[in-house]
Parts: structure tokens; C-alpha cells; sequence
């Protein structure tokens, strides 16, 4: 029963950094990407491949690892951002379709459809890090710092240029705020923490496929966003939380049919961004009452 | 003769897709509502026509009134009952993209509940191949999506260009203020313009259930074929719609004449961005780097 908890606990925080790294450019800069399952991938395949043949080290994995995230996104920012907000949804959904093709078929990189099997335990400093309550305890420290980056970064003048360009593009253009560096930036910082959820989620599983990346985990993230609450701290942890509990939660009511859980929690989940954007679009943790943004 | 059965398949299926991809743009031209659920407007009318033919054994005529009817009520209910109260409050593009794309992952998963997950297809007597020259197969199904195609494009047209409705729905489209001003309803016209976009789809539901089958995830793959259509013809341009969709079709189906299958996807995601970056207005479109 323990590790059952300890083992809902170390996806839960996963999740957390995903939803929040998302949250940063969905909540504070108004881009809409489809694609966080790519990064969440492309950290967890460089993190397993660096540990594989360099060194199993925490502070190479993670790094390298962040670092082709960020490269990646530059790809999809630089042409996707000049355009209008339906373009980059358009754009960001293209790019997660070409990276399950990719995933699924770039063998040497990730072992296709049969993945990366034995990625070898973590180590911090030479120790290994492979008890449950050690994994979590790193996951933990994880999310922490990275809450605190975010919430650092979106209180200085940076977090409110983002802000501004969320809220009127022409008028923070006309304050001579440089757009598209400031959005391209924010894109490739949240991509590369992004791929951080990569590498812990790679280790604790110690094997991963293409099956963890696909378009239906970006859409499980932006709904933890939303659900929880954009341009909020506490939301996206919320939202994670309360996502990854509803499928065990459903479990216990016996009397739903034991297959259709998969359906059901996406039912639900659907259920829930419909109403919320009808009746409130600030999401549960709404950081503006009463409704409007 | 490989090159020849691909090219037409890809027209048959180039056409779907630029029956389907004209429904969305013309909602979202008119309306300027994102309206991600069309897949699962696709979804629907697919799965009813399949349930009304096979599991009632009605009538093919009877079948397809079906697979019709729902695809309108299902698009008229939900610009009633979830745009509007959103728009009334809000309506920001954000807002009603994420309420449409869960209504989507909802009717995809119920869907899969209700009818299995499996692919289904619907044998008619038109659905079978015959050798038309060494090495071409072509079905009677075939040629009728095309046809069917053009006859809807013509109807689409007349509509559009000598009715009152139709004008009006272009109307909106440039500038709603002034058609609230002229003393029409912005909010009537919407449910016009939806009523029309998801009629739109019934045809490409048909034919797909009739030929190469349907799974309940159909409904995500066409709306991003949609999708990238409508942004590669241009926003706003059903012209431009039916091209892209046309265009998107035959790449989809010459790209297996050198790769495998499933790149068929990604080909589309890379003409997709292709445009973005080099022509965001696409084919037909005004200008929209903002």
C-alpha cells in the first residue's frame, strides 16, 4: 500500500512540473502549444540515452537533456510565433504528430515502438538514487524549484511583458517591447524544464516508449491547466493532483465497468473543461473571481 | 500503375477532406468560432449511418437522413448550449477552443463506449474494386465522392452568392456590427452557419464508414486534416479550403508511393508548416501576421 501511494505520489509531482511549465506559457503568455508531450519525451529519451552510454549522473542527464528540449523548441518558436494564436495551435498540434512518427520510427534514437528498456538507476554526486522515497523526495525538490523560477520569473519586468503581450500584443509592441524575442524565450524556458519532467519520469521508470508521448498526454496536461486554473500557482498543482488520483479514485466504484476507466476519466475530464469554460473560464483556482479574464 | 491508384485514391479522399475542411472554415470564417469539435460532428454522422444501416437495417436513403440529422442537431446544439452562453460572457479564442476540444475528447470516448474501439466499415455493393486496366482498381465509390463532391461545392455556391441567408452569412464574416445594424440576427445567422458547416461533413462521413472505415479517433484525424486545410487555403476562403483539402489528400496518398503509410500524417503536418512559415495567409487569404 505504500509503494502504491509513494508510487502515485512520484507521478503526481512528474505531472506537477508538466502542468506547471505549461501553465507558464498558457497562463502568463497566452501561447496555446499542443506539443508538451514532445518535450516531456525528448527530455525523457536524451536523459535514458545520456545514462545508457555517458554517465547515469543527475546533474549530465538533466542538463543535456533540458538542453535538447530547448534546442527543439527554438524550431518550432521561431517561424510558429509570428503568427496568430490559432496558427501556433495549429503549429504545435502539426509538431506533436511529426514527433509520434518521429518517436515511433527513429530507432537508434528511441527504440521505436519497443522503446528504451534498462535505463540504469540515477545517481546524485556518485549515489544512487533508486528507493521510491528517495525518487520522491528528488521529484520533490524538483517541483520546488522550479515553482519558485516561475514564480520568480513572472514577477519581474520579463513576467510582466509576458503578461502584457498576453493581454494586448499591439499595445505591448507599442511600449517597444521586443514580442517575439520575449515569447520565444518563454517558450524555450518552459520546454526545457519541461524535458526536467522527462528525464525524472526516465529514471523512475527506467523504461519508456513513445506511448507516454503522444497527443493524448498534451491534451491530459493542458487539461490540468485549465481544470486547476491558468495563470495560477496552485492550479496546475491542483489540476495534476486531481487528474492522476481520478483514475484510481474510479477504481473503487465498483460498479462502473473495470475497462472503461481509460473512457470514463477522459469523459470526465472533458465534461469538466466544458463547463468550467462556461461557467468558469479562471478554472477551479481562478486568479481573477467571477469569471472574465 | 501504382502511381495511378494512388493519385486515385487521393482524390477520392482529397475530396472528403475538402467537403469537410469547407464546413469548418465556413464556420469559423463566419463566426469566428473555433469550432474543434467538427471531428466529432464527422464521428457521429459516421457511427449513425453505420448503426441506422447495420444495426437497424433501415433503408440506405433512411440511413443517410439519419447520419444527416444528427450531424445538424449535434452542430446546432452545441453552438446553442455551449458557444453561446461562452460568447455572452467572454469569448475569447482560448476559452472556446479548450470547451470545444473537450466536447471532442467527450463524444470520441463515448463513442468508443458505445460502439467498440475496433475499425467498422459498411460493405455496400458499391464499396468493390474492379480491375479497370492491368493494375488500377477503381470502386463505383470512387468516382461518386468526387461527384458528390462537386455537386455540394455548386450548391455551396448558389447558396453562398444569390440567396438571402447566404449573403448574409458572408456579411458576417466581414463585419458583424454592421449586419446587427441592418437588423439582422448575428446570433440566427451563427446557428445558419452551423447547421450548413456540419451538413458539410456528412457526405465525407459516408463515404469514409462506406470505404475505408471508421474508428471512433476518426474524428481527431479529420479535424486535423480540417484544420491544416483551412489555414493552408487560407482562413476564411472556402476556396482556398477545398484546394488545400484536395492538395493534402493526394500528397497524403503519393507519399506512400516512396515512404510507408505512416507517414501519410506527418506529410501533412509538414505542408502545414511549410505554409505557416512561408505563407501564414495561405492560398486565398488576406494577411494575417499580426
Amino acid at each position: 500500500m505504500t509503494a502504491y501511494i509513494l508510487n502515485l505520489l512520484v507521478l503526481i509531482s512528474v505531472y506537477a512540473i508538466l502542468s506547471t511549465t505549461l501553465n507558464f506559457i498558457i497562463g502568463y503568455a497566452g501561447i496555446f502549444s499542443l506539443a508538451h508531450a514532445v518535450f516531456f519525451g525528448i527530455g525523457g529519451y536524451t536523459a535514458a540515452l545520456v545514462a545508457m552510454h555517458v554517465t547515469p549522473e543527475f546533474f549530465v542527464a538533466v542538463p543535456v537533456a533540458m538542453a535538447a528540449a530547448a534546442v527543439t523548441s527554438l524550431l518550432l518558436a521561431l517561424p510558429a510565433l509570428r503568427v496568430r494564436g490559432e496558427y501556433f495551435v495549429a503549429a504545435s498540434l502539426g509538431l506533436q504528430v511529426l514527433a509520434v512518427t518521429l518517436f515511433s520510427e527513429w530507432k537508434s534514437f528511441t527504440g521505436g515502438l519497443g522503446g528504451v528498456i534498462g535505463i540504469p538507476a540515477v545517481e546524485m554526486f556518485g549515489y544512487p538514487v533508486y528507493k521510491p522515497w528517495q525518487f520522491l523526495l528528488m521529484s520533490l525538490i524538483c517541483l520546488t524549484i522550479i515553482i519558485v523560477i516561475i514564480r520568480t520569473l513572472v514577477h519581474t519586468s520579463f513576467g510582466r511583458s509576458l503578461k502584457a503581450i498576453r493581454d494586448s500584443e499591439s499595445a505591448a509592441l507599442a511600449s517597444g517591447k521586443n514580442i517575439t524575442v520575449i515569447k520565444t524565450l518563454s517558450v524555450v524556458l518552459s520546454s526545457a524544464l519541461a524535458a526536467v519532467a522527462g528525464a525524472l519520469y526516465a529514471f523512475y521508470m527506467s523504461f519508456i516508449n513513445v506511448e507516454s508521448f503522444m497527443l493524448d498526454t498534451s491534451v491530459l496536461v493542458m487539461a490540468m491547466v485549465i481544470i486547476g486554473g491558468t495563470a495560477t500557482i496552485l492550479g496546475p498543482l491542483l489540476g495534476a493532483a486531481l487528474l492522476m488520483l481520478m483514475p484510481s479514485a474510479l477504481t473503487y466504484l465498483t460498479f462502473l465497468p473495470q475497462t472503461e476507466i481509460g473512457s470514463i476519466q477522459q469523459i470526465v475530464y472533458g465534461m469538466a473543461m466544458v463547463l468550467l469554460m462556461i461557467f468558469r473560464p479562471g478554472g477551479i483556482v481562478s486568479s481573477h473571481p467571477g469569471g472574465s479574464k | 500503375m501504382l502511381f495511378l491508384q494512388l493519385l486515385a485514391n487521393g482524390l477520392q479522399v482529397g475530396a472528403i477532406y475538402a467537403l469537410t475542411a469547407a464546413g469548418f472554415s465556413l464556420i469559423f470564417g463566419s463566426t469566428k468560432i473555433f469550432h474543434f469539435a467538427h471531428g466529432a460532428t464527422f464521428a457521429i454522422a459516421a457511427y449513425l449511418f453505420h448503426f441506422a444501416l447495420t444495426g437497424l437495417g433501415l433503408h440506405w436513403t433512411f440511413a443517410v437522413a439519419v447520419s444527416a440529422t444528427s450531424a445538424v442537431v449535434f452542430g446546432v446544439l452545441l453552438d446553442r448550449f455551449m458557444y453561446a452562453p461562452i460568447q455572452r460572457h467572454e469569448g475569447s479564442f482560448f476559452t472556446v477552443f479548450v470547451a470545444s476540444f473537450g466536447i471532442g475528447i467527450v463524444v470520441q470516448n463515448l463513442l468508443g463506449s458505445v460502439f467498440g474501439r475496433g475499425f467498422m466499415s459498411v460493405p455496400t455493393p458499391l464499396s468493390n474494386s474492379v480491375e479497370v486496366i492491368p493494375g488500377l482498381y477503381l470502386s463505383p465509390l470512387n468516382g461518386l465522392a468526387i461527384l458528390c463532391a462537386i455537386a455540394c461545392f455548386a450548391a455551396l455556391h448558389f447558396f453562398l452568392t444569390r440567396t438571402f441567408t447566404g449573403k448574409g452569412l458572408r456579411a458576417l464574416s466581414e463585419n458583424p456590427e454592421l449586419v446587427r445594424t441592418f437588423g439582422l440576427s448575428p446570433r440566427r445567422l451563427s446557428t445558419y452557419a452551423f447547421a450548413l458547416g456540419s451538413l458539410l461533413v456528412v457526405p465525407g462521413a459516408i463515404f469514409t464508414a462506406a470505404g475505408t472505415g471508421i474508428n471512433p479517433a476518426v474524428g481527431h484525424h479529420v479535424m486535423l486534416i480540417s484544420l491544416a486545410a483551412t489555414i493552408v487555403g487560407g482562413i476564411g476562403s472556402l476556396r482556398g479550403a477545398a484546394c488545400a483539402g484536395l492538395l493534402i489528400g493526394v500528397a497524403e496518398n503519393l507519399a506512400m508511393w516512396k515512404l510507408g503509410t505512416q507517414w501519410s500524417e506527418a506529410i501533412t503536418f509538414a505542408i502545414l508548416f511549410f505554409f505557416i512559415i512561408f505563407k501564414p495567409s495561405g492560398f486565398f487569404g488576406r494577411a494575417t501576421v499580426s
